[in-house]
């Protein structure tokens, strides 16, 4: 088992492919866009249901990288947050096979 | 009054109200996200077959052209006044009122197509070529917005992190709501009456049945978009969701009077210039005004202007249309 670091970036959909973009550009070798339900945020519920044009859309990306990597996605995830609604977080894991990363 | 009656004890405003309530009220009714979403591209490609086959029966006039001209110019020409009214009467700063803005001056597809309902039941004409109005009222608004918005703001350095060059220009003429509304409007228009009856049992007969149950979503989506969403607004932003659908619809009024149109298509395009959009506009607003605030612009046109234009709205502009055509 071999130590990584995992990204997991809530960010709202119309944004989620700048985010991916970051992350290809950072050299992250893969992540996974998982589609969010509903939530609570900045005293506004919102759940997929009441809005027609998707555009107050969550969604999840989930990637893991080793930590140079990941420090290079923080910088412009950094930016990209701050124009756009969304929470990131990394957390320490192991991987099993970290020549994928 | 009869028009009023008549629009407003129709099944699809009746079904609206049946949702807005059930939201409102907490109900656990749901329409599938995947069904309403099929729903909305039967209904755009329904009424884009129905205009492109209208429109094949009479060739382009100058009085078509006229009017498709007073449709972008009015898309343009609204969100400059809306931007001005809620700089006026609300504390909204200038994103959020620009792209609050940009919803006023672009149209809801939804109310088009429950007006030309209400056109038809209240026994007037309109012409196929307000479908294509509609569809060329879409983005000009938008373009307004980001200028009101520049204006007085600091440029950004660089660009967003990860964006894309062309993407937003993708999302304003490319969105799903304009290739479809247009595709089917040419499609219409090129196969015309008798290419498209074999589709007609589909896109004409069971259409209505569709759009209570797309309606009964609608109203849902509003409902909660309200229940979730009014804390955002201030009374004077609720007040700008009523009185702006009106300030709209007289200066569309005055564009059909000295155009000429016919009280049908006036009371059209009255209805799409009074309208506001939820559906290509907070989508492009998130691209390129991503600090504006959405559960602002998406509650107040969704959650507000939307029942008034389906409820009050559409019998004032039907009246309006037979006053400037000297009906009333």
């Amino acid at each position: 088992m071999t130590k990584h670091l995992r990204i997991e970036l809530i960010i709202e959909r119309m944004a989620h492919k700048r985010a991916c973009r970051v992350l290809e550009a950072a050299g992250m070798t893969g992540y996974t866009v998982l589609p969010a339900m509903a939530g609570y945020g900045n005293s506004k519920r919102w759940s997929r249901d009441t809005d027609l044009s998707a555009s107050g859309d969550m969604v999840v990306i989930i990637s893991v990288g080793d930590e140079t990597k990941v420090r290079a996605t923080m910088e412009q995830i950094g930016d990209l947050l701050g124009a756009h609604i969304g929470i990131v977080t990394v957390t320490e894991v192991e991987v099993l096979r970290p020549g994928r990363f | 009054m009869d028009v009023a009656i008549s629009t407003l004890l129709s099944p699809i405003i009746l079904f609206f109200a049946l949702g807005m309530g059930a939201a409102l009220l907490r109900s656990q009714m749901s329409v599938p996200e995947a069904f309403a979403k099929g729903m909305a591209l039967y209904l755009m490609m329904a009424i884009g077959l129905k205009g492109g086959v209208e429109m094949s029966k009479n060739p382009l006039t100058t009085d078509v052209l006229l009017v498709l001209g007073a449709g972008i110019v009015l898309s343009f020409l609204i969100p400059v006044i809306a931007f001005a009214c809620l700089r006026a009467t609300t504390k909204l700063d200038r994103i959020d009122a620009a792209a609050t803005a940009a919803h006023y001056g672009s149209i809801s597809i939804v109310t088009f197509v429950a007006a030309t309902e209400a056109v038809r039941l209240s026994g007037l004409d309109s012409g196929g070529h307000l479908v294509a109005v509609a569809a060329l009222m879409e983005t000009p608004a938008i373009i307004t917005a980001l200028v009101l918005a520049a204006r007085g703001q600091a440029k950004r350095d660089k660009p967003v992190a990860g964006s894309e060059q062309g993407e937003l220009v993708r999302e304003v003429f490319l969105n799903a709501s304009i290739v479809v509304l247009v595709g089917a409007l040419i499609v219409g228009w090129i196969a015309g009456e008798d290419g498209t009856e074999t589709v007609r049992p589909f896109f004409v007969d069971l259409f209505q049945g569709v759009l209570c149950l797309f309606l009964l979503d609608m109203g849902l989506s509003a409902g909660r978009g309200l229940r979730q969403g009014w804390r955002q607004l201030s009374p004077m932003t609720v007040g700008f969701g009523l009185y702006m659908p009106l300030i709209a619809a007289a200066i569309a009024a005055g564009f059909a009077y000295v155009i000429g149109m016919p009280a049908g298509d006036a009371a059209l395009l009255i209805t799409l210039t009074a309208s506001a959009s939820y559906i290509a506009v907070p989508a492009a607003m998130r691209l390129a005004l991503p600090e504006a605030k959405p559960s602002i612009y998406l509650t107040l046109s969704l959650g507000v202007t939307f029942p008034f234009n389906v409820t009050i709205g559409i019998p004032i502009y039907i009246f309006l249309a037979l006053l400037i055509t000297g009906q009333a």
